[in-house]
């Protein structure tokens, strides 16, 4: 049993202590919840020091040069005819995932940290974010297509009840839309893996496989298979290439999100207790991110670069629109999920401009934000904790009363707003200056896509002072007047919470190179399969 | 010429991060050891100061030294961190060192009796740090990280009250306005690495010259990577020159400066008048053969226009800090003005020598202001401390402060033996040559400038009469007794540092010979070989002194004997100037107000046509689906159970009819006889 094994099932086993521990030790859950982060982050950070670059280990589409790689044969079915059955249990990191599994074992302790707030049922509560954490973990590991949509519909299921029971007056609503509308987004890329299963033959077994390494190979593909790239299959008049990429891609574009697929992500995200959002806004938007990078640019690189302009119009109509519409807001926790919107459109714009800068902007943006948008999440729920409003104009002048937490407010938002020094400016310079480029480069997107984009760091800056203005500046005045007794300062659980991430997205702003040298290799073989 | 002292490359690179790192710690120490945030941050600063001398030393006159390391790399190019020397690096960490150092001694004094002193010190270091950085980096990128943190650094010291409502909407709106230039400067950085591979101002235009090395043909833009059609070229340098007018405060981007007048006035005087603000014309001269004959032009219209507005605008501020911050727009629309007429040296020879007086006239006001906050406190009266009709006579109170300052505004008006006069007619006569070369509708620029050059003798010796002259009017107008309000000289915290400054405003500090710009040891470093004989270079200051000196008689009378009054109060002119041309306003209603109705609109969009598409796809599924329900229970499930009750009830009526009495069975097989025979009889 590897690392990425363990990873995956600690938190399942962990899990199942709590559903078979007495409600008694209740008080008990959310420590083991911290240790498995805990545990998890160390593995991760291990990997990660250990995890190698160079020609050797570029990943992508080079099944060997995956590392910490594990196989096991899972399922082998003789369906005559159609052959066998192949369904792996294929584990593997490459550059674009390791730093992505950090992220997400940090994420998990900052969620298990502010999950104090939880007051009911914790045995539900805490197990089900253990079985949403082997999820995440199993996600960002798998290599076989199937076991990835299994665990990727994983996903949902824990989150659903934990929208839906712990969250906010309108949980339910909240809850069932973003339910049914990722999962709409998955149901149809079910039948683009089915398709793609019979189009693929594992080349040493010459079965068909499930193996998404296998999938990125032309060679690999069954002459008259219907994603076959020399086929050229229609489905109902339309290339059945191009109608795989578009589910693939709209499945993961609801995760991510991307206007106009992202209505669901500010409802979710108000109704979900703290942490649920900090792991939705940390964790899950960059399933989607991950998603469009491993599977529908990976496996679709031909339809990929022939929609690039339109990828990257996508991307810049995220970035401005959603930073227009965080600028109308006037609840703190909606602000910012849109700000998320407009903070993951740099992704796919960065993305989309197929250039190694581009790329690994993109990569960084997807990193920062997730350290960034905890933060700031984190930070909408300690004033909500304390007490339960979060109507920005109900708060004035908070920095005389709150000191330290006014002082991590203004440096999530500095560093939200693209401050240099942290990790959001770097990775928004990067992915500009990747569109920017591409126009020279490759001739994918056009140059005015950078410039329209970096309005969005405009925008940022304006939506986010003006909150700062409104909510900490000026003469103290809160709504009511007992509020004043309740909106203590930062407790030290609190600020040991904020350290680590205000730290990393200092360190990352500092020297990027700690990212961009590790994915350095896969981003580069990830633009072979372009060329 | 080699250097006069001799240190290692390696001792500069030391001193060099000395230099920069001791702002750095001391903004984490002042912050953690409060009680010694003072004397921490001057420590730091003289350090600085001490490297800076050293460097000016082995650098100046000498040849350009350049370290850098890898930082970030990529496929087709990399970022460095390094450190690029050369005499306008080392000029400006002189000046900045030095400037900061009297305006951190002034500080201790100044803030002395604020709570958040510590904070405050430690921003001050925070800002040394970044604008010592930003000098000293070596490429556009490092730069450009340095030009955010500046504005950051200046964000958080013009909001450094924050309970106050004005100060917190000053520090947005420049933070803001400032980003909107910033925008710019990164559009030229993605230009121009996307189009040389390198950021490296050593290599674009220094030594590698690569800008040399590219040209224009046939529409393109042509470098040895690449080729882009030729208007990227203009557009690059407008980039560029976007990111420096905002932060040089230039038309249009100029309306921060005069609200960041609410930081503490000790900040106003180094970062909104001396230092932060020529970052723009720095920026400006290290990149400057990237502009074409376009860009050169607009940036000269821009500063001309930018020198006028502001100067009129100055004409008519009663507050004294506004008066000095539109002085500082229209000085820093000369310097543009000289960039665009291709006088690089004469750009920043004016930018040291305004750094001075500049800073000068704000410490000096900010011992005023101090003083009457004073009396305010003491008294508890009602007044603003900034307003200039409270004043009036100071001289007799404070001598020093009214004799610094008026070296400083005799140094603002250029007039002769001081500073002001060599760099400034150093521009004039740019721009007189330069018009001379072009000729025609150019004949304008050197008309415009000289006005403005007599405007500005104008409102800067209105104030010194306004408020060193005359009768002290606070008692007047509060009709108090004279001689309660005792108005002090400042104390040895706040004196030193302008007499000081004061010793700088003189000519000869910069040139043995106070006439002669050639002297000048500053300016001819900088350009050898400019301005040799040419007859502007002998009209040009006479004539513009001449009637200066006559417009300085006629403010003597206007505003420190009241002989008479101009009376303009109630033209359109004057409320122009008064207004600020009104571009508040304008950028209020133009742009501040439709972007918020456009984010409400976007939202009402998002809410009810996107979501609303989402939520209406949703209640259309459930109705289909109770129409499905519907017929299911009504129409499939109702035949099935139709079928079902009509055979029950055929089955209930069967039932009755064998009910096992006779006469029923009778009675029935009667009925159905009786049918049977009236069936045939029918048919």
């Amino acid at each position: 049993m590897g690392l990425l094994s363990i990873l995956i099932f600690v938190p399942l086993l962990f899990g199942l202590t709590i559903l078979l521990l007495p409600k008694k030790y209740s008080q008990s859950y959310k420590y083991f919840t911290v240790a498995v982060a805990v545990i998890q982050l160390a593995i991760t950070a291990y990997l990660y020091c250990q995890f190698q670059t160079g020609a050797a280990f570029t990943g992508v589409n080079q099944l060997d040069s995956y590392q910490f790689k594990e196989y096991l044969p899972w399922i082998r079915l003789d369906i005559g005819k159609f052959g066998a059955l192949q369904i792996d249990y294929l584990l593997g990191v490459d550059g674009f995932s390791i730093p992505l599994l950090f992220l997400s074992a940090l994420v998990m302790l900052i969620a298990a940290l502010s999950s104090w707030e939880i007051k009911e049922n914790h045995k539900g509560y805490f197990s089900l974010m253990m079985l949403l954490n082997t999820a995440i973990m199993g996600v960002f590991c798998a290599l076989d297509i199937f076991l990835f949509y299994v665990f990727y519909e994983l996903m949902l299921l824990p989150l659903y009840f934990l929208i839906g029971i712990w969250g906010g007056v309108r949980r339910e609503y909240a809850a069932i839309k973003f339910f049914l509308y990722t999962l709409l987004g998955s149901v149809f890329m079910l039948l683009v893996i089915a398709g793609l299963y019979f189009s693929v033959i594992d080349p040493l077994t010459g079965n068909h496989t499930f193996n998404m390494v296998h999938m990125m190979n032309p060679q690999n593909y069954v002459p008259d298979g219907i994603f076959s790239f020399l086929a050229h299959q229609d489905i109902l008049g339309i290339p059945a290439r191009l109608l795989g990429f578009i589910v693939v891609f709209i499945a993961f574009a609801i995760k991510v999100p991307i206007v106009p697929f992202h209505t669901w992500l500010p409802d979710a995200h108000v109704e979900a207790p703290t942490p649920i959002s900090i792991i939705l806004a940390g964790v899950l938007l960059k399933v989607g991110g991950y998603g469009i990078i491993r599977i529908a640019y990976s496996i679709f690189p031909d339809v990929a670069l022939n929609l690039s302009f339109y990828i990257g119009l996508l991307g810049v109509i995220s970035i401005l629109y959603g930073a227009m519409v965080a600028l109308a807001q006037t609840d703190l926790k909606r602000l910012i999920a849109y700000s998320s919107v407009s903070h993951m459109g740099f992704v796919l714009l960065g993305l989309a401009s197929l250039t190694s800068e581009g790329i690994s902007g993109a990569m960084m943006q997807m990193i920062s934000h997730g350290f960034l948008s905890v933060m700031l999440f984190f930070i909408v729920g300690v004033v909500y904790n304390r007490v339960h409003d979060r109507y920005i104009y109900n708060f004035r002048g908070l920095a005389t009363h709150m000191p330290i937490y006014t002082g991590f407010v203004m440096i999530a938002f500095f560093a939200s707003l693209g401050l240099p020094g942290f990790s959001a400016f770097i990775a928004e310079a990067f992915s500009l200056i990747g569109a920017f480029n591409s126009e020279s480069v490759n001739g994918l997107i056009p140059r005015w896509m950078a410039i329209l984009g970096s309005f969005g760091i405009l925008l940022g800056a304006a939506y986010l002072l003006w909150t700062l203005q409104r909510m900490f500046f000026g003469q103290l005045r809160v709504k009511e007047e007992n509020w004043l007794i309740k909106l203590k300062d930062l407790n030290v659980r609190e600020i040991l919470t904020l350290v680590p991430l205000a730290f990393f997205a200092i360190l990352l702003g500092v020297i990027p190179s700690l990212v961009f040298n590790i994915i350095n290799t896969s981003v580069n073989q990830f633009i072979l399969l372009f060329t | 010429m080699d250097s006069i002292i001799n240190i290692s490359n390696q001792m500069v690179l030391i001193l060099a991060f000395l230099l920069i790192c001791a702002p750095l710690l001391s903004f984490f120490f002042s912050l953690i050891f409060k009680r010694f945030a003072s004397s921490i941050a001057i420590t730091s600063i003289s350090t600085s100061f001490i490297a800076a001398i050293i460097l000016f030393i082995k650098v100046w006159f000498s040849k350009t030294l350049h370290f850098s390391i890898p930082w970030i790399a990529f496929n087709n190019f990399d970022i460095r961190l390094g450190f690029l020397f050369n005499d306008l690096t080392v000029l400006m960490l002189l000046l900045i060192t030095l400037i900061a150092l009297l305006v951190h001694i002034y500080s201790v004094e100044y803030i002395r009796k604020d709570k958040l002193k510590p904070r405050y010190f430690a921003y001050l270091s925070l800002f040394c740090f970044s604008m010592l950085s930003l000098v000293l980096a070596d490429n556009l990128f490092l730069i450009y990280i340095f030009w955010e943190l500046v504005g950051f650094s200046s964000y958080l010291l013009i909001g450094f009250w924050f309970t106050k409502e004005k100060a917190v909407l000053a520090n947005k709106k420049a933070f803001i306005m400032n980003r909107l230039g910033d925008l710019g400067f990164l559009i030229g950085i993605m230009i121009m690495l996307s189009h040389f591979h390198t950021l490296d101002i050593d290599a674009l235009f220094g030594s590698g010259n690569l800008i040399a090395s590219s040209f224009t043909t046939n529409g393109m833009w042509v470098s040895p990577f690449n080729m882009m059609p030729d208007y990227w070229l203009t557009i690059a340098g407008l980039c560029f020159f976007a990111g420096a007018a905002a932060k040089s405060a230039q038309f249009p981007l100029h309306t921060w400066l005069p609200d960041a007048m609410e930081g503490p006035t000790a900040v106003s005087s180094l970062i909104h008048a001396a230092t932060m603000v020529a970052a723009g014309v720095f920026l400006l001269v290290r990149i400057a053969p990237l502009f074409n004959e376009t860009v050169l032009i607009i940036i000269a219209s821009i500063g001309v226009f930018t020198a006028f507005m502001a100067a009129t605008i100055a004409l008519t501020q009663n507050d004294i800090k506004r008066v000095l911050a539109f002085s500082t727009i229209s000085q820093l629309g000369f310097m543009m003005l000289a960039i665009g007429v291709g006088d690089e040296a004469s750009a920043i020879f004016h930018l040291v020598t305004h750094a001075f007086f500049k800073c000068l006239l704000f410490l000096g006001a900010g011992i005023i202001i101090h003083e009457l906050h004073h009396l305010k406190e003491k008294h508890q009266l009602q007044f603003d401390e900034q307003d200039m009709t409270f004043m009036g006579g100071l001289f007799k109170s404070m001598p020093i402060t009214a004799i610094v300052f008026i070296i400083a505004a005799m140094a603002l008006s250029g007039l002769p033996f001081t500073s002001g006069y060599l760099s400034k007619d150093a521009i004039l006569i740019s721009v007189f040559e330069w018009a001379d070369v072009k000729g025609g509708i150019f004949w304008i620029f050197p008309i415009i400038v000289s006005l403005t050059s007599w405007l500005t003798t104008f409102y800067i010796f209105r104030v010194i009469f306004k408020v060193f002259f005359g009768d002290f009017r606070l008692p007047q107008l509060l009709e108090a007794d004279h001689h309660q309000f005792k108005i002090h000289e400042a104390n040895a915290w706040l004196k030193y540092p302008v007499m000081v400054l004061a010793v700088f405003c003189m000519a000869f500090v910069f040139s043995y010979q106070p006439f002669s710009l050639e002297a000048s040891w500053l300016f001819n470093e900088l350009a050898p070989q400019q301005h040799v004989g040419g007859i502007y270079h002998i009209l040009v200051p006479i004539y513009i002194n001449i009637l200066s000196l006559g417009l300085l008689l006629i403010t003597y009378l206007a505003y420190a004997r009241n002989k008479f009054s101009f009376g303009l109060e109630q033209t359109w002119i004057f409320k122009l100037s008064y207004k600020q041309w009104y571009f508040n306003e304008i950028y209020d209603a133009a742009i501040v107000k439709p972007t918020l109705l456009k984010a409400k609109a976007y939202y009402w969009f998002d809410k009810n046509v996107i979501d609303g598409l989402v939520n209406s796809s949703a209640t259309a599924i459930i109705h289909i689906s109770s129409l499905a329900n519907w017929f299911d229970v009504y129409i499939i499930d109702g035949l099935v159970n139709g079928v079902a009750s009509v055979v029950e009830r055929l089955n209930i009526w069967f039932r009755n009819v064998q009910n096992g009495k006779v006469q029923h069975y009778i009675i029935w097989m009667l009925l159905i006889m009786i049918t049977f025979f009236i069936y045939l009889m029918i048919f």
